[in-house]
């Protein structure tokens, strides 16, 4: 049996890198692995989303809708976007953070409440905040890795330099905080 | 060594441990990755062509004169080279030549839904088709040995969840490139019809015996009386399908679908055909007299990707089984589309802006193309796109019906791919049409490979060509359109004229910027002189600025590249600079 991922966010947040990260940690505890990215038009500022898969036997690439065991959002309305891809049971994953599409205002916490109303299996993680206490927004994917791993049992991926290794650790400590407060 | 590598790379890996010597490609995605890789190998021969003819028709020339060679394009970068394709069939070659096309269903980047394989059976030449990167490695390394036991051409069909998916891969080292020397042989390379006449029948008996070497590339996997026939990509499905499902099958598994071997038509009388793309396999199948259910008759959606519920679905529907799959959860709120824009101060947007002043009035006809600009659809300046070159060769067609003032916006290195024929159509038959080419002197849409646009200038072509041409920069708003009017008058006049808009993509000028440790300035939005008009976030539609909630323009620092164009619209003054942007404007026409 394979762990289908399924990651959103918005172009420019590190969501292939996040992706590759997940893969590289599942390829160093043995794991077949398949990611699946896309590239081109859809990076230019548009939704991205990329798919990742890993286990003892891995073929197909891409998860179907109603098939991921895992949704991770790195905004909030690319959380809404991925919805349709969560199977029953699967959890739900969000950094906390709205980053405006054109056309349409959207109220983070209006946001957030009706995602965790319609679907309870949900984790609101403050990446962002967390990030930019580390220094840089740069490191919400970093963090979320952090978040993830532990969701995933997944180790610290090898390629981590050291100031992403301090937002995998915030991330990690988050994530014991989630736990603790769900006890 | 095991890497967790794309596709495309696994693909310029296996062709480097197979001896490599020249290889060729035109950038289209989700190709563009297998040259990017070989471009690190100095010891070859790599080269970015001017289109993917002239990149097939390079690597065709080594191969016949005995070198391995790999020429790389998107699916419908070999409608563009298909003339010497259906020629190198006929005269086979004596070095390695692998032809990879990477197809992209579903089109998350291109204009069509192709499937090259077609071109296999069009041109008589034989087609891979790995389903994973692995294999996709060990395929281009095989191809060229392959191809020169064969003396024939041989093409890699990958798909984007091939090409652009990472897995984990074997590496081996590079084998030294392979080169080789041109023999002549009048009767093969010369194509005269009497000499092709003879090619023809050698080429069709050739074709059988191709059959049995697809045959090699059989694999059959599981048992049970449910025979499934899966090529590619399509073959992950149906392993993870059959194990949802739970039903054993006799899983035969196609690296070669075309030609199809004959080994398959005897192993079943009935087959289930699972593929991605058309029904290129499932046709073969039904000509050989073997009963099919795939896409033809609906198992399959026909247009598309696949995934494991799609062809669970397929299977069950073919089997008369039951299968219910769980529906996809709706969300709470919808999501608004957020679709890509053009970057923070891209050239492209100054020229839209230029183009629009300049021709008011005029209600012109965009005549569009592919490449970053095509995204001034936003602006509603690209009334039409259908592929490369479309810009000129049909923006020329509409105007010739004598009723429309077209607006022809092509890239530069769409510019050199395409449009250099036609603009010799243009100038023969003096067509009026203003041609604007938008020359950020990269092929910036597929990630920025080189264009020839500063090697041979654009105005040096369309000047010798006797065009009138004005060339302009796109920050420098103002300016422009007293130029770009000069042009439209050319054009009102009832001949053809060009304007080469010329500041080099802005995400390359940025990053190459930031590395020499300059300070880009920025601009913000002075309060209390902005009215809300709205010109900046509605008709420039820089992508760094907003509008807020009382209307007034909202600038975010976060993304300004201080490219000024805001100030030079605003009528209000209401755009202050911090910092300067003399220094910078300098570097970035040298990016
Ligand atoms: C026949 C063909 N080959 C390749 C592509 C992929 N492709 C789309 S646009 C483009 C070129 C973009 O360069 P340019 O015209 O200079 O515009 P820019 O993106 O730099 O603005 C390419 C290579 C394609 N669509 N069709
Ligand atoms: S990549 Fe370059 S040309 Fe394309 S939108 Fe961005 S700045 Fe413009």
């Amino acid at each position: 049996m394979a762990t289908s991922i399924v990651i959103m966010g918005v172009g420019g947040q590190g969501v292939l890198t996040l992706a590759r990260w997940i893969g590289e940690a599942a390829l160093a505890e043995g794991y077949d692995v398949r990611i699946a990215e896309i590239h081109g038009m859809s990076q230019r500022g548009g939704s991205v989303e990329v798919h990742v898969r890993f286990g003892r036997e891995v073929y197909a690439p891409i998860v179907e809708e109603a098939g991921a065991d895992l949704v991770i959002a790195l905004e909030a309305v690319e959380a809404l976007r991925g919805f349709r891809y969560l199977k029953p049971g699967g959890v739900l994953v969000i950094n906390k953070r709205v980053i405006q599409p054109p056309g349409r205002w959207y109220e983070l916490g209006e946001v957030v409440d009706a995602i965790r109303k319609s679907w309870p299996k949900t984790y609101i993680v403050p990446c962002y905040e967390a990030a930019l206490g580390l220094g840089s927004a740069l490191y919400e994917n970093s963090v979320m890795l952090g978040f993830v791993s532990q969701l995933l049992g997944l180790p610290m991926p090898p390629s981590l330099d050291e100031r992403n290794q301090a937002a995998f650790r915030k991330g990690m400590q988050l994530f014991q905080e989630a736990a603790a407060a769900d006890q | 060594m095991r890497l967790l590598l794309l596709g495309n790379e696994a693909i310029a890996y296996g062709a480097l441990s197979g001896g490599v010597a020249a290889a060729t490609a035109y950038p289209g995605t989700p190709s563009t990755e297998i040259l990017e890789t070989l471009e690190e190998f100095k010891d070859r021969f790599v080269h970015w062509a001017t289109n993917e003819k002239t990149a097939f028709e390079l690597a065709y020339g080594a191969a016949l004169a005995g070198a391995r060679a790999l020429t790389a394009m998107k699916h419908v970068g070999l409608n563009v080279a298909a003339d010497p394709l259906h020629s190198a069939a006929y005269t086979g070659v004596e070095g390695g030549f692998l032809i990879v096309t990477a197809d992209d269903p579903w089109m998350h980047s291109s204009q069509n839904e192709q499937d090259t394989r077609w071109y296999g059976l069009q041109s008589y030449v034989p087609v891979l088709e790995p389903s994973n990167p692995a294999e996709a490695c060990k395929m281009a390394k095989a191809a060229f040995e392959l191809s020169e036991r064969l003396k024939h051409p041989v093409m890699l069909r990958s798909v984007t969840r091939v090409s652009h998916v990472r897995a984990p891969v074997e590496l081996e080292p590079p084998a030294p490139p392979k080169w080789g020397r041109f023999t002549r042989d009048v009767k093969r390379f010369n194509l005269v019809p009497a000499n092709a006449r003879e090619r023809r029948k050698e080429l069709v008996e050739k074709w059988e015996k191709m059959r049995d070497v697809a045959g090699e590339y059989v694999s059959v996997e599981g048992s049970g009386d449910v025979a499934v026939v899966a090529s590619g990509v399509a073959y992950n499905y149906v392993k993870e399908a059959l194990r949802r499902l739970r039903i054993s099958a006799t899983v035969v598994k196609l690296g070669m679908p075309i030609p199809v071997p004959r080994k398959v038509a005897e192993l079943a009388k009935s087959v289930i055909v699972v593929e991605e793309g058309d029904p290129v396999v499932e046709f073969q199948l039904r000509a050989m007299g073997v009963a099919t259910k795939g896409k033809l008759d609906g198992y399959f959606p026909k247009y598309g990707e696949l995934d494991i519920g799609k062809v669970a679905a397929g299977l069950a529907k073919a089997l008369d089984l039951p299968y219910d799959p769980p529906q996809p959860p709706k969300p709470p709120v919808e999501p608004a589309p957020r679709p890509p824009a053009l970057c923070p101060g891209c050239p492209h947007m100054g020229t839209f802006y230029i183009l629009r002043l300049a021709t008011a009035g005029l209600n012109p006809l965009w005549s569009g193309d592919i490449g970053c600009y095509s995204l001034g659809i936003n602006m509603g300046q690209q009334d039409l796109i259908t592929h490369m070159g479309s810009s000129v060769g049909l923006g020329a067609g509409i105007s010739i019906t004598g009723r429309h003032f077209v607006v022809a916006t092509v890239g530069d290195s769409t510019f050199y791919h395409a449009v250099l024929p036609q603009l010799i159509d243009v100038a023969t038959r003096q067509v009026p049409i203003l041609i604007v080419v938008m020359d950020n002197a990269y092929t910036a849409m597929t990630g920025g490979q080189p264009s020839p646009s500063r090697a041979v200038p654009v105005e040096k072509i369309t000047e010798a060509l006797g065009l009138p041409t004005f060339v302009i920069d796109p920050v420098d708003i103002k300016r422009s359109v007293e130029t770009v009017k000069k042009a439209v008058e050319v054009v009102k006049a009832g001949k053809p004229a060009v304007v080469v808009s010329r500041r080099p993509c802005t995400l390359i000028a940025t990053r190459k910027a930031r590395r020499a440790g300059l300070q880009l300035p920025k601009y913000r939005v002075d309060p209390d002189r902005c009215t809300g008009c709205g010109l900046c976030y509605n008709l420039l539609r820089c992508s760094a600025i907003s509008k807020r909630p009382d209307k007034k323009a909202y600038v975010d620092p976060s993304l300004c590249v201080g490219c000024g164009m805001c100030a030079e619209v605003c009528p209000f003054g209401a755009f202050v600079p911090e910092g300067r942007r003399d220094r910078w404007l300098e570097l970035w026409q040298q990016a």
